[in-house]
């Protein structure tokens, strides 16, 4: 196949191999080698990486979806018969406190057992893509969980022993109780104070007041005010230019998370659905872009890495796909840019939601009728 | 203690000739792991398993070591133990998943309720962080660590260790910054930027601790502060013309009190233009440009400006900063869109939506 100039292309090194990504990531759902053992706390992040991937893919038939719910069920914190652990309910990232097996409540008594924010977060959203309905998901705990994680300055803690806080879990915060439609889980204006707080001189946004813009951190910032419907209540159109022009810097080839450092592909996603989420995504170059992910494809094992000629690993290879998603990739599906799973498993959440609300609807209607 | 071996590698089985040899090397490099299970101070624990259930996901799999020492660990958080030994297996812990913050969380339960000496603490936590600078928990531990000390006395030098290896490391910077905060260590710190910068002037962590620092101490309304602070980043600028770390600091400082209210600014960076060029400097003069026509408040002469600015868009997209050749077009039209007169006659860009470059 000739371009432009007349000379060849090697085709087969810009083509994106499907089939080996859907391995990829039925691999990783199986069993790691010991040198993952960093992940242990978080492995319920990779099966939201894995499960988002295939879906984005449309492969999901190719996971055991019932077995894959009662596990991810397993690591509910539920409350206790006295439920004297509200304020620690949510979803554990695995099962490394020892706590027994159970898909279903009361909660087990356990002086450090407590849930993760970004465990509860890539929990429900696990739950969503598998089509589940949520009905086992105890929302009022996981609310009461999650306001125990907010400081004063409207961070979050990531558990409730306490731990670094930062953008990162404002952005998990967010997706919570956007997923369960309840934001009384969240102080949202003291949320949205820290967010601007958090913008720099430059005009990205960093993980805190005074910190280095950052792709990941502007993302976060960005995602967590279009979930919470107040991106241009908080921003005027000023502001948001500026961060559309500190945000299309970015790009080289593909994208950079911080000015002089170099590209990754995660950041394709991080920056680009920023990007789509201000409305200017369609300015960057797509065709630079895009090449620079397939370069970090593993043809032979399969998902993405950072770099070229480098190790893939499950966060790189499902935030790579999305990243080739946002550009219109054929035979991927659509990313929803702020919650970052796929459009149909969207559509199942917004179902839902209104399934939800109408039942609120029956139930106050039959109060009137017999009050 | 351990009657058996713990484990061999290689096996009894595997008594040939070079089989036996490597028996033997193998259990000289790999001495045999005497599990918790038989050590008699440990007797009186269950070891905990995990319990994935029937179905596991995302199953790591452990050697026997790890097993035993997370097995150990589980039982003594099930009683919640403050105990020596509890001290010791977290520390066996942290070595094989130093990203455990249960294990971490445990710790500092047990330091504190066994008074131990929070100076060898320290220690331990520097070793720990030197070995892996990008981990969240140590860093965590580490802040506890000085919270509870209230000693921030070696934390400058130990951050500034680490940065000499990576002087990007968000988490360095990060716990550099909530130090010099909470104990209003300011005093030295932009000599120390400085010295970042003349190492390596596009050091985007360095130029963002410069204003960090800038703005805590005297700040930028001071004009004489800040005539200096423009004057030091065009010397940076005129130093590595290629810089966004350094345009982004200028336009940083002056973009809130307005590019084109700066006396001289313009002048400067037209002269720069010619010898200094970069995407960056056409970017600023059209900010420049576009803060102008924005506090003419639509009055007179808008016209120049405003094409002034056009024509750098249009040598932004064709020629200095083609990878974002669409966003400059857009800029252009945003630009005529708010401040052009409606003139017909003057063309606009239309585009086209991009279509991905086909895969099939």
């Amino acid at each position: 196949m000739a371009d432009e100039d007349g000379s060849f292309v090697d085709f087969e090194q810009i083509d994106f191999l499907r089939d080996r990504h859907v391995k990829f990531f039925q691999r990783c759902l199986q069993v790691l080698p010991e040198r993952y053992s960093s992940l242990e706390t978080s492995r319920l992040t990779i099966v939201f990486f894995a499960l988002s991937g295939l879906d984005v893919l449309d492969a999901l038939d190719v996971v055991n979806k019932p077995s894959l719910t009662e596990w991810i069920y397993s690591l509910q914190v539920l409350p206790t018969d006295d439920q004297s652990n509200l304020g620690r309910c949510g979803f554990r990232g695995s099962s490394h406190i020892g706590v027994p097996y159970s898909t279903k409540g009361p909660g087990c008594p356990h002086p450090f057992d407590s849930a993760h924010v970004a465990m509860t977060y890539t929990g429900l959203a696990s739950l969503i893509i598998l089509g589940d309905d949520l009905s086992r998901v105890n929302k009022q705990a996981c609310l009461a969980g999650l306001k125990a994680l907010q400081l004063e300055d409207g961070s979050f803690y990531a558990v409730p022993e306490g731990s670094e806080n930062d953008m990162r879990f404002v952005y998990c915060a967010a997706c919570i109780c956007y997923m369960l439609n309840d934001w009384t889980g969240m102080d949202v204006k003291k949320a949205i104070d820290y967010i601007r707080r958090s913008m720099s001189y430059d005009n990205g946004i960093g993980q805190g007041a005074g910190l280095e813009s950052h792709g990941g951190s502007t993302f976060c910032a960005i995602a967590a005010l279009c979930l919470m419907g107040k991106l241009e209540e908080v921003f005027p159109k000023r502001e948001l230019d500026r961060i559309r022009r500190w945000c299309i810097m970015r790009q080289q080839n593909g994208f950079h998370g911080r000015p002089n450092k170099p590209v990754d592909t995660c950041y394709s996603f991080w920056v680009g659905a920023t990007l789509e989420l201000l409305d200017v995504f369609r300015y960057t170059n797509f065709e630079k872009n895009r090449n620079y992910i397939l370069s970090t494809q593993d043809r032979l094992v399969g998902g993405f890495a950072k770099w070229p000629d480098s190790h893939p690993d499950p966060l790189h290879a499902y935030f790579g796909i999305c990243g080739l998603s946002l550009i219109g990739e054929s035979n991927l599906r659509r990313v929803h840019p702020a919650l970052n799973i796929s459009d149909r498993a969207l559509e199942h959440m917004q179902q839902l939601h209104r399934t939800w609300r109408d039942t609120l609807h029956c139930s106050s209607a039959i109060c009137l009728k017999t009050s | 203690t351990c009657s058996l071996p713990f484990k061999t590698l290689g096996g009894v089985e595997n008594m040939k000739c070079g089989g036996f040899m490597s028996v033997l090397t193998d259990l000289v490099s790999n001495p045999a792991y005497c599990g918790f299970r038989d050590r008699k101070e440990w007797a009186d624990l269950e070891p905990v398993p995990q319990d994935d259930g029937p179905n596991p996901v995302v199953k790591i799999a452990y050697s026997d070591k790890f097993t035993d020492v997370f097995d150990y660990f589980r039982a003594l958080l099930k009683k919640d133990e403050k105990s020596e030994r509890a001290l010791a297996l977290t520390t066996e812990a942290i070595e094989l998943n130093a990203a455990n913050y249960t294990v971490w969380h445990y710790r500092r339960v047990l330091l504190q309720a066994l008074q131990k000496d929070l100076r060898e603490e320290m220690r331990y936590i520097t070793a720990i962080i030197e070995d892996q600078p990008k981990n969240y928990q140590v860093w965590h531990h580490r802040r506890m660590v000085v919270e509870w000390l209230n000693d921030p006395s070696e934390e400058l030098d130990f951050i500034a260790e680490i940065l000499s290896q990576d002087n990007k490391n968000y988490h360095a910077w990060q716990h550099r910054q909530w130090v010099i905060q909470e104990y209003k260590l300011w005093d030295g710190e932009l000599d120390y930027v400085e010295e970042l910068l003349e190492e390596d002037v596009r050091n985007n962590s360095a130029w963002n601790q410069r204003h960090f620092v800038v703005s805590h101490t005297s700040g930028y309304s001071d004009p004489s502060v800040l005539e200096q602070e423009v004057q030091y980043t065009l010397k940076q600028i005129k130093k590595a013309p290629h810089n966004e770390s350094a345009w982004n600091y200028l336009k940083g400082i002056l973009q809130d009190r307005g590019l084109s209210s700066h006396p001289g600014l313009l002048e400067q960076v037209l002269e720069l233009k010619e010898t200094h060029c970069s995407p960056y400097l056409i970017a600023f003069l059209v900010d420049l440009y576009e803060d102008m026509l924005e506090s003419m408040d639509g009055g007179q002469g808008q016209e120049e400006p405003l094409s002034k600015a056009l024509v750098l868009c249009e040598l932004l997209a064709r020629e200095t900063d083609t990878i974002r050749k669409e966003y400059w077009r857009y800029v252009a039209r945003s630009l005529q869109t708010r401040f052009g007169s409606g003139d017909p006659s003057v063309p606009t860009v239309e585009t086209e939506p991009q279509t991905t470059p086909a895969s099939d």
